[in-house]
């Protein structure tokens, strides 16, 4: 549910976290992406380090020697009310292009050695994905996955880590997580747990089902290209990515540039995203129909 | 400038609050996880209170000196020594050019602190010189000393022979049972009152499955509220499982039955409830305390917290001003 009134409770002495419903939903996200940006924007309340949006929350990190939990609180309250409706948020959006190999080599070698290793019953993750979601092969899988431009609901668990949410309601998908979890993964991989589509930053371990992979690199901390803006990761919340379907020939290709340092990231970034339009759009839809 | 000759035990350059600003997009603070004798280290050889300085984590390095240098160790006692003689602790001292500094195991505590006057130069990443090394950030390198490193140490004005008071700094004892401070929340609502009255009546051991993530802790089973069995599936299948959130640091994470209290290096969100938090006022403990020691909990108010936290900033500010020379 959506609740009338966040929920605001305390984390220790330093920290609250606002919570606008218990379910997964963009409108939930738009909210505490809303509420975040009122806090670093025109709206900024005295004593306010930081805030971290997420799926349903937003993590305020504030100093308690400049607001007290109760006064912060209530401004909060305020501040959300204020904004309105999230019909009229409108915020700056980027959107990115990701070359992606779908049903790769490398993610399906890193699938089959942990069959070999871990759980010899593993179903292969595409088909898997595909099955438990209706759809009638991988390559229908395919279709379904780059057919949406993603939302950057959430940045979080590991530096420039984004949790990526379908914005076309008809290529909702989801899958449960690898239990138990991988010793490792291939950066890059691009994947999917719960509700949510996520691409690995760096080698790690993991848990999400694995379908493809990017020679993008999300994660700079030689400082190698520009639109990272001094930054180490390339995302931030409120960002949008569309996974372009690529050959073997074109992967490679993109990862000679990334490797040289010639590559040029392909961002469109002179867009607003309207809540209000957003909706509309989507209830002018057949939810009924897949690609 | 210092050569790490030794390196100890994930010995790391740490600034104080650390690489604050970017949790939205991941970043833990990092830091160091005693801020407490942190601080008074920096304080002892004339440094700004947040100078970045080395992390020692229950076996110290050796440092050899290429010049004459103010030197302050706070925190766990590692046994300093130069040519064999004990080195002070809370205490600043010069160590001259060709001296080492040898440290060994921790005999109380578990992080030692050593500044330096004017502060390790390092190249700061997102305005911070603290090392994050699950990342690769910060420090020299992006990762703990290693045999061979050697630190720039800017200038600065720091002097011999000045002291903290016993009554400001942390009491770090080898004790068996630490009393740490517990705010309710942000998901208190998800345990029973059995659960609750458990938490904060049970001895939780300290596991050495422990790190700069996280601290995780032994003790009894959990039990839960409705709100944690009758929730929509995308709350994930275990009682502890929430959609994904916001993670403070210091909150007691609940990873299915298995409470770890997310520290200065920790992940900044997941998908597990926070049930209580440890508030600033007791991260020091979290810092100091060993594998196999135990922990009881006391719930207090945030204010109470609040208040405490300010205690202690008060407690450095004096030492700053009026410290015993």
């Amino acid at each position: 549910m959506i609740y009338d009134v966040p929920k605001v409770s305390p984390g220790g002495d330093r920290y609250l976290l606002v919570e606008f419903g218990n379910e997964m939903n963009l409108d939930l996200n738009f909210k505490a992406q809303g509420l975040a940006n009122a806090l670093t924007g025109e709206y900024r309340i005295n004593g306010v380090i930081e805030t971290a949006p997420c799926f349903a929350t937003t993590l305020v990190h504030y100093d308690p020697d400049l607001v007290s939990y109760s006064d912060l609180k209530v401004e909060l309250l305020r501040l959300f009310e204020s904004l309105g409706s999230s019909d009229d948020i409108e915020v700056d959006s980027r959107l990115f292009y990701f070359p992606t190999l779908y049903l790769d080599p490398w993610t399906t070698d890193c699938i089959n050695d942990y069959r070999d290793k871990i759980n010899p019953g593993k179903e292969q993750d595409p088909e898997f994905v595909a099955r438990i979601n209706g759809l009638s092969d991988v390559r229908q899988l395919v279709r379904v996955h780059s057919g949406t431009e993603y939302w950057a609901a959430s940045l979080g668990f590991w530096p420039g880590l984004a949790f990526m949410m379908p914005l076309d309601p008809r290529c909702r998908l989801t899958a449960p997580k690898y239990n138990p979890p991988r010793t490792w993964t291939p950066q890059g991989a691009v994947s999917m747990g719960g509700m949510s589509t996520a691409i690995y930053p760096v080698p790690s371990p993991g848990g999400y089902q694995l379908f493809g992979r990017t020679p993008v690199p999300i994660w700079d901390p030689q400082k190698k290209f520009p639109e990272f803006e001094g930054d180490l990761c390339i995302f931030r919340p409120g960002d949008r990515i569309k996974y372009v379907p690529c050959s073997k020939e074109e992967y490679l290709e993109v990862e000679r540039q990334v490797t040289e340092g010639s590559f040029k990231f392909n961002i469109v970034d002179y867009q607003r995203f309207s809540v209000g339009n957003y909706k509309r759009w989507v209830a002018s839809l057949d939810l009924t129909s897949r690609f | 400038m210092i050569s790490v000759i030794e390196a100890g035990l994930e010995t790391s350059i740490q600034d104080w609050p650390g690489r604050v600003g970017f949790y939205n997009k991941g970043f833990p603070p990092s830091g160091p996880l005693d801020s407490w004798s942190f601080r008074l280290a920096n304080i002892l050889v004339g440094n700004e209170e947040g100078f970045a300085a080395l992390e020692c984590q229950f076996m110290g390095p050796t440092l050899k000196f290429d010049r004459d240098i103010v030197v302050a160790i706070t925190g766990a006692d590692m046994q300093a020594k130069i040519n064999g003689q004990a080195c002070p602790l809370w205490e600043s001292f010069t160590v001259y050019a060709g001296q080492s500094i040898e440290m060994s195991y921790a005999i109380s505590g578990a992080r030692s602190y050593i500044a330096f006057c004017g502060g390790i130069a390092a190249e700061p990443t997102l305005g911070s010189r603290s090392t994050f090394a699950a990342a690769g950030v910060g420090g020299l390198t992006g990762n703990a000393l290693k045999i061979g490193d050697v630190l720039p140490v800017e200038p600065g004005h720091g002097e011999a022979g000045r002291r903290i008071p016993l009554a400001a700094r942390p009491h770090i004892e080898q004790q068996l049972t630490w009393e740490v401070e517990a705010v309710a929340g942000p998901n208190d609502d998800w345990i029973d009152q059995q659960g609750h009255d458990r938490f904060l009546s049970s001895d939780w051991r300290v596991s050495a499955k422990s790190n700069r993530m996280g601290m995780r802790l032994e003790g009894p089973d959990w039990t839960f509220t409705n709100k944690a069995y009758d929730k929509l599936p995308e709350n994930g299948s275990e009682p502890a499982n929430i959609i994904d959130h916001g993670y403070p640091i210091g909150a007691v994470n609940l990873a299915g039955q298995t409470p770890i209290i997310l520290l200065n290096d920790g992940p900044s969100m997941g998908g597990f409830i926070n049930p209580y938090t440890v508030p600033q006022c007791a991260l020091w403990k979290l810092g100091q305390a060993r594998p196999g020691e135990t922990f009881r909990f006391k719930s207090i108010s945030v204010e109470e917290a609040q208040l405490r936290a300010r205690q202690i900033n008060t407690l450095c500010k004096d030492c700053q001003v009026n410290i015993v020379t």
